[in-house]
């Protein structure tokens, strides 16, 4: 998971994010943002996340451990 | 020389409209069952009906290399003439723009509309297919002439869809008729990610006049299409998707 940090940046369109970062907190936060992250568990990661389990994520560590965990 | 059978193709046939349609149609017509799942194919087959007959064609029409030539062995194997074809075969993914790699668009873009225009091309061969073909419905989608976020890959491939079924519809006229079905949101396995969803469903509920539709609803329009009572019709979309894209209320 090297490069989650990066990814997650550029979907958030920030320049980097830290780990207790809230989701909603930033300005691009919506449902689009949602499905970006959703498609990068799946592509990275081979993770299928909801947008439920997203949004209860809600900071980017959490985010992080969500796939962590459904990792094989 | 001797009659061969005819039957009718059904592309995407191993789940949801592509299922229910090989099902639905088995009551009238031998069909030809195509699906890139062995066991997910042979599970329809068991529900069609008993009268007439079924063949199985399996390839994951995302591999068109071969296309042209494993289905055209296919036809001269089993010594048999193609009347009818449904396009159902389809991938959707939901990925925003941003996010969207070439291998989505080389996916979307080959089974929806390559691997409909490549068997499209063996079907009129007149040595393979002896001039047999008659009509062919494409599954396309209610996106094809709107938009929605996060969709601009499948709705593109959409479109491409109906542009092709209605240029073929002329350069085909008169022996053939090809028109296309734009669906709305029907539950199956491939839109299941969007209606896994509660929040997202009751919004959808709340956007289609006549609530949300079934397998059915879109086989009962393809039977039609394909039979002799719509012998005046060719080159149209027919959008079946109770009321979703002509409401407008706020």
């Amino acid at each position: 998971m090297e490069k989650f940090n990066a990814n997650i940046a550029e979907i958030l369109e920030v320049d980097k994010v830290e780990m207790d970062d809230e989701l909603s907190s930033f300005e691009c936060w919506d449902s689009l943002t949602i499905l970006s992250i959703i498609a990068l568990s799946g592509e990275n990661y081979n993770v299928t996340l909801s947008a439920a389990e997203v949004n209860n994520a809600k900071t980017v560590g959490g985010l992080k451990e969500l796939i962590k965990s459904k990792m094989k | 020389m001797d009659e061969k059978k005819k039957f009718v193709l059904i592309t995407g046939a191993s789940s949801g409209i592509g299922r229910k349609i090989a099902i639905g149609l088995s009551a009238t017509y031998n069909v030809v069952l195509n699906g890139r799942n062995f066991e997910k194919i042979i599970a329809t087959k068991e529900k069609c009906s008993e009268i007439n007959e079924q063949i199985i064609f399996i390839k994951d029409l995302c591999d068109i290399n071969e296309l042209e030539e494993q289905f055209s062995e296919f036809i001269r194997e089993n010594n048999i003439e193609i009347s009818h074809f449904v396009h159902c075969a389809g991938y959707m993914k939901m990925v925003p723009l941003k996010m969207t790699t070439v291998e989505t668009i080389n996916t979307t873009f080959t089974i929806n509309i390559i691997s409909a225009a490549l068997i499209l091309k063996i079907l009129i061969n007149r040595k393979l297919n002896n001039a047999a073909l008659k009509s062919a419905v494409l599954i396309s989608s209610n996106i094809s002439n709107f938009g929605a976020k996060a969709l601009s890959i499948y709705g593109a491939s959409k479109a491409g869809l109906d542009g092709l079924m209605r240029s073929l519809a002329i350069e085909l006229a008169p022996k053939i008729r090809i028109n296309s079905i734009l669906p709305g949101a029907v539950k199956t396995e491939m839109t299941e990610s969007i209606f896994d969803n509660n929040e997202t469903v009751q919004r959808m509920e709340a956007t289609y006049p006549l609530g949300l539709g079934n397998t059915n609803d879109i086989y009962e329009m393809v039977e039609f299409l394909l039979s002799e009572k719509a012998r005046w019709i060719t080159g149209q979309q027919f959008t079946i998707d109770g009321g979703r894209t002509i409401n407008i209320s706020g």
